[in-house]
Order: C-alpha cells, then sequence, then structure tokens
C-alpha cells in the first residue's frame, strides 16, 4: 500500500467505527446489532488481495480494540485472518461475479464472530460464547450482504492509490493485479 | 517471482498475527495490563468527544424521522407518562413513613446505610457496545471520581460493576455478563448465602452454590453479602427467585433469578464509591 492508500485507509476506519458506533450499535435486533468491522477486511481482500486484506483487517481490527471491552488485540488478530483468509479463498474467482462480495460478505462476518467468540473464550472470556449465536450471526451474516456494497465503495476509493489503481479499475474489467 | 511475492504475503500476516498475539498477552497479563489499559484510556479521552459530536449531528435527523413515523406512540408514551406523574405525586406523600421504616428494618438486620456511601450520578453513553459482552458505557470516569471496582446501581438494585476507568467515562460490567458473580445472602436472617451468576444477556442468570433444600419462595430478593473481601458493599438488592428446584442427587439447588435492577432503563445510574475493606 502506498502512503496516500494507507491515510486513506485511515479515514475509512475512522469513519467506519464512528457509524458502528453510533449508529448500528443503536440497531439491536434480537440483542445483536449489525457488525461493520468485518466488512473492512473482507472489501479489502476482495478489492486487493489477501496482504492488504491482513493488513487493513489488522488496523481496523485495533481500531476497534480501543473502543471495545474485549481484550485488546483480539479484533486485530481474528481481522487480520480474515483478511487472509478472504483473500486466498477468493483468489481463483472471477471478482465480477454478481455473488462474491454479498457471499463473502455473510460467510465471512459469520465465520469471524464464531472465531471471535471462540478466541476470547479460550482466553478466559468464558461469556463471549454465552451468547445467542443464532440471533448475533442472523443480524450480523443479513446486515454484512446489505452493508458490503457501500463498504466496498468506501474501501475501493481508500485503496485507489497509485501502485493499485490499475488492479482496483482491472477489477471492474474483470482481472487482478494478484 | 510469484513465489516470492506469496512468501513476502505469508511473512506480513506471521507478523501481523505475532503483533495480535502480543498485544492480546499483554492485556491479559497482570504485570503490563496498564500499558494497553493507558492506550485504551487515551484513545477513549480523544474519541468520547468526537463520537458525542457525531451523535449530535446524527440524533436530531434520527430523532426527526422516529417522530414522524411513531407519532402515535409518542402521544400515548406522553399520556402514560402524564399518568406516572400522578401515581408519583401520590406515592411521595407516602415516602415519609416508608423511609422510617426501611431504616429501621435496615439498622434490625444491621445493614450499613447505602445512603451513607458517597455516589457519582452517571448517564450511559454506549449500551451493549459489542455482541460478546453485556457492558454499558458511562459519561464519568476518573476525574469525576469513578474507578474500577466500583459498584453501580439503578432503579431497583445492583446494575454491575466498573471493570475501566478512563479519564471521562468508564464501562460497567452488567449483572447479566458471563463473566459477572455477586456473592449474596438471603433468608429470614439473611443467614443463606450464595452467588449470582450472569449467564450472557440472553440468559436467566442463576444463584449458585446454594445447598440443596434450602427453603426459598418465589420473589424472595437476595442481597449483596457482607463476607469479608466482598466485591460489593452489603445491603444493594441483586436479584429475585423467578424458580427453583432441586434435582435428585445434586449438590446445589438448582435457582433462576432475575435481576432487581430495571436493566432496560439504564440512562442514569449512581456509581458507588466503594473499596472492599482491606
Amino acid at each position: 500500500m502506498t502512503g496516500r492508500s494507507m491515510v486513506r485507509v485511515a479515514l475509512v476506519i475512522f469513519v467506519v467505527v464512528m457509524v458502528q458506533q453510533t449508529v448500528m450499535i443503536a440497531l439491536r435486533i434480537g440483542g445483536a446489532h449489525p457488525d461493520l468491522l468485518w466488512l473492512l477486511p473482507i472489501t479489502a481482500a476482495l478489492l486487493d488481495g489477501p496482504e492488504t486484506g491482513a493488513i487493513v483487517g489488522f488496523w481496523a481490527g485495533l481500531a476497534f480494540d480501543l473502543v471495545l471491552p474485549t481484550p485488546f488485540g483480539l479484533s486485530a488478530l481474528v481481522g487480520c485472518l480474515l483478511g487472509f483468509v478472504t483473500g486466498s479463498l477468493t483468489a481463483a474467482v472471477d471478482p465480477r461475479a454478481a455473488w462474491l462480495k454479498p457471499v463473502a460478505a455473510l460467510a465471512g462476518s459469520v465465520a469471524a464472530d464464531m472465531l471471535f467468540a471462540v478466541l476470547g473464550a479460550i482466553l478466559g472470556q468464558q461469556q463471549m460464547v454465552q451468547i445467542d449465536f443464532l440471533a448475533v450471526c442472523l443480524v450480523v451474516g443479513v446486515s454484512s450482504v446489505v452493508l458490503v456494497l457501500p463498504v466496498n465503495r468506501l474501501m475501493r476509493w481508500a485503496l485507489a492509490g497509485e501502485n493499485n489503481r490499475r488492479s482496483l479499475v482491472s477489477a471492474d474489467a474483470g482481472s487482478r493485479a494478484w | 517471482m510469484a513465489r516470492s511475492r506469496r512468501s513476502r504475503r505469508t511473512l506480513t500476516v506471521i507478523i501481523l498475527v505475532v503483533l495480535s498475539l502480543s498485544l492480546i498477552s499483554l492485556d491479559l497479563n497482570g504485570r503490563t495490563h496498564s500499558v494497553t489499559s493507558g492506550v485504551k484510556s487515551v484513545a477513549n479521552d480523544v474519541y468520547a468527544p468526537l463520537r458525542q459530536g457525531t451523535l449530535d449531528i446524527i440524533s436530531p435527523i434520527g430523532d426527526f424521522f422516529a417522530g414522524a413515523f411513531n407519532y402515535g406512540s409518542v402521544q400515548a408514551q406522553n399520556e402514560q407518562l402524564q399518568q406516572t406523574i400522578g401515581q408519583l405525586r401520590a406515592a411521595q406523600a407516602e415516602r415519609g413513613f416508608e423511609d422510617n421504616q426501611l431504616r429501621q428494618l435496615m439498622a434490625l438486620q444491621n445493614l450499613p446505610f447505602l445512603q451513607s456511601l458517597t455516589t457519582v450520578t452517571a448517564q450511559t453513553i454506549d449500551e451493549y457496545s459489542s455482541n460478546f459482552t453485556a457492558t454499558i458505557t458511562l459519561d464519568k470516569g476518573r476525574a469525576d471520581g469513578v474507578d474500577v471496582g466500583y459498584p453501580v446501581v439503578g432503579a431497583g438494585g445492583l446494575v454491575g460493576q466498573v471493570i475501566q476507568s478512563f479519564h471521562h467515562t468508564s464501562v460497567v460490567r452488567l449483572i447479566t455478563d458471563g463473566q459477572s458473580k455477586v456473592g449474596v445472602t438471603f433468608g429470614p436472617g439473611n443467614e443463606y448465602t450464595g452467588i449470582v451468576d450472569g449467564q450472557g444477556p440472553s440468559s436467566s442468570m442463576t444463584a449458585d452454590l446454594v445447598p440443596p433444600h434450602t427453603p426459598l419462595y418465589k420473589g424472595e430478593v437476595m442481597f449483596t453479602s457482607s463476607l469479608d473481601a466482598a466485591a460489593f458493599p452489603p445491603g444493594i438488592p441483586v436479584a429475585s427467585v423467578r424458580s427453583f428446584h432441586t434435582p435428585a442427587g445434586a449438590s446445589q439447588e438448582t435457582i433462576e433469578v432475575d435481576p432487581e435492577a430495571d436493566l432496560g432503563q439504564l440512562a442514569y445510574l449512581d456509581v458507588v464509591q466503594w473499596v472492599p475493606p482491606t
């Protein structure tokens, strides 16, 4: 990532943290609220590959860790792994496929939530698995499908640096630089 | 070329994972926790006013639409509030007598007055910021006299305990959170003890370590205990019994309890400036 992209990604992370902590946490359905955090590494990985996905996931997770009561570093770890795995698994998929973003958002968000809870429990936070998983997965999964397009648009703008522009523009045209 | 790119990518991920694990171990280690807690504190001091500013911009828009869509229910709510005010006025007249009775009862049970403890009134600015914890954020922090470990009470009883305290905000773990454990006493002379365990926000709380066939009744209120090293001052209502039974051969009674405090109304709370006696 170029310096310019980094600044833009930081700005997008900041905006998403603010939207999450002001708007999303107020939208509670069945005791759960949408979680925008996981969409950042997912969209970054779809746009620019597993390495960028992991880097964006790490920094986005770290930013969320600053304001969440869960162990510091846990969101960063899950975000980093999510970005890497999403990028690696979708490397061979045609990026023009209409189903790619919604499916990646749904599967990635649900898997990340589960991993987050299980790792938290392993780290001694037993309460993290004492939740209504069905409600959390449903709310987070469905909301991720709905919100993946606007977040993807933000991430596309953020990653449109000098070095990445070719890959991003060409992603629309059906090819990837990685 | 592709191979070197792949190994660079793998190296990047390994570094990030190691970095994340290092941060987690720093946070969970008692000796180095102050480092991550300090970073979080600074971040929260910067974040809190930004968040408030964003809310100030967003709230009127949200209120406008909420008001437009829910005009009927707002009117009904207003009428209900008027009725409640009338009832409260009537109740106020009787309160003096009840206060005297309460003082006498508490003195009889050797419970110290909660009123003698100093409290800080705080407003809730965030509820359930994570799907995985039952926590709320208050608008008072260290600068206002709110510190880690302080009990938090609301209408009806104990709400939770401060687990993180920043300069001007603090995080409270609710008693329904899976990590919450509160030592309680109950019974006619407060002779029975147990532990009220949170089971997560969507599950009923339980009272554990109560011997089999301990006499109980539905609605019986459990109070914070006055045992040594208790994390709460004695005499705060914690929960009331919803159901109980002793399964055959069990080593303890199975008790489900409901929080005494109304956890649906957490707008304003009192933080009790109390530290366990050493």
